[in-house]
């Protein structure tokens, strides 16, 4: 097996394995965030109008 | 007065020149009538006719009056856009600000299928040390195998410039020819049983993600990947810059500039300029062939690498809760063609078999996987050789 080809096959192989363990860091970056930073519902329309006339009250 | 000082064009044609024209004529061809990758093809193509006509202007050329160099166009955008890397890394902003990470949230675990279907780049590089070539032109011809135009287009003007429009016109046209390459390849890898397995993921479609997770992913995405592979970050950071663009909600002008005006001006300037590299003298020789059939090599060994990875996860998987190898597949960066391309496979095994959503998942983690696959390439390849 001459140099070349036996660098070829270090990079092949290291590359391979480096690609797999970037990919599963960012599979775990994924799921940190979507725990951390989860969806959060928008309240609705009527809510939101109720919350501020409370607020309006309580400041009268 | 002789034909060379009337017409010296003509009395500078070659048969080289001929066929480089009829390759022109060829991609413009499959550009407008098959629609083959009009963007890069035609461009490519006409510049192709551009560069292959004697004594073009369109390239330097030697002032036999005063002996001194004219300088063409088409060197002009060489050195300024190719040889500094711009052209393609503003195409990768532009990409960025299309891509849409969510189906990703969706079905993270996807996300290995676009490493598992880089294993062609790397094969094919081995192969290319095997036929003579040295580690730099092997990995510039391997990268090929990334399914992606820029990624390509960046390695291959660090590491083999005298290889980049070979390497160029066989990365744009495999990525058209996807529908033809994938199909037979995943048909001989997988049974029927397999193919019609149905993903249990139909839960996750509806599943909302957040917009703050999808803004804080470019960004943390960006810093792990400079911090692990720094000479990563043009590839990567470009890419989760346009996608932080898209997904910030306050620059949707931006975005929208980004994905249409910079994405078709660049494109524009890329697809000729790369012609340049078209000439006949470097374009018509052996090393042209055997890098177009390593490019299908690469390709062909990506949806190999992806489906048996597949297959191989479901050995550890309970019925009920496999995975469709043909996702696997979709590991490659032609997106979203090859997620497509399986998802037609699917519906024609069985039409209620709805593989859209994870094809597409893994579509996108092929994005994701075919530039770090780059940049791993980027950072080993001058270490080592």
């Amino acid at each position: 097996m001459t140099p070349t080809i036996q660098t070829a096959l270090f990079i092949a192989v290291v590359g391979l394995a480096g690609i797999f363990v970037f990919m599963s860091f960012f599979y775990l970056i994924i799921l940190a965030l979507d725990k951390y930073l989860p969806y959060q519902e928008e309240k609705p329309v009527e809510e939101f109008i109720e919350e501020i006339s409370e607020e309006e009250e309580s400041e009268e | 007065m002789g034909l060379e000082e009337l017409l010296p064009a003509i009395a500078g044609m070659t048969w080289q020149h001929l066929v480089m024209i009829g390759v022109g004529l060829i991609l413009i061809y499959l550009a407008i009538a098959k629609n083959y990758e009009p963007t890069l093809l035609l461009p490519m193509g006409f510049g192709a006719i551009l560069v292959n006509i004697p004594l073009s202007s369109a390239l330097t050329q030697i002032d036999p009056a005063t002996g001194q160099a004219v300088e063409g166009v088409l060197n002009v955008f060489f050195d300024a856009g190719i040889a500094t890397e711009i052209f393609p890394l503003l195409i990768f902003i532009a990409i960025g600000a299309m891509i849409d990470f969510s189906p990703l949230f969706r079905n993270p675990s996807l996300l290995l299928f676009g490493a598992a279907a880089q294993f062609g780049i790397f094969l094919t590089m081995m192969f290319a040390t095997l036929l003579g070539y040295d580690i730099r032109e092997a990995a510039s011809i391997g990268i090929i195998g990334a399914a992606d135009g820029p990624t390509s287009i960046v390695v291959a003007s660090r590491f083999a410039p005298n290889l980049l429009g070979p390497i160029s016109v066989a990365a744009y046209s495999y990525m058209a020819l996807v529908p033809i390459i994938q199909p037979p390849v995943i048909r001989l890898l997988t049974s029927r049983k397999e193919r019609l397995i149905r993903m249990s993921s139909a839960n996750h479609n509806n599943k909302r993600i957040s917009k703050k997770a999808l803004i804080a992913f470019p960004i943390v995405i960006t810093i792990a990947a400079g911090i692990i592979a720094p000479s990563s970050l043009s590839l990567i950071g470009f890419l989760m810059f346009g996608n932080l663009i898209r997904e910030c909600g306050v620059l949707n002008k931006l975005s929208q500039s980004a994905q249409n005006e910079l994405s078709s001006l660049v494109t524009i300037l890329l697809g000729i300029t790369i012609a340049s590299t078209m000439t006949a003298d470097r374009f018509i020789r052996t090393d042209t062939l055997i890098i177009i059939a390593l490019g299908l090599f690469a390709f062909i060994f990506d949806t190999f690498g992806g489906v048996i990875f597949a297959k191989f996860l479901n050995l550890f998987r309970k019925e009920g809760n496999k995975i469709n190898p043909m996702i696997g597949a979709c590991g490659i960066s032609a997106f979203p063609m090859s997620a497509r391309v399986i998802h037609q496979m699917g519906q024609k095994e069985d039409p209620y078999n709805y593989l859209l959503m994870p094809a597409i998942s893994a579509n996108v983690g092929g994005q994701i996987g075919s530039v770090v696959a780059g940049g791993i390439i980027l950072t080993l390849v001058p270490l080592l050789a």
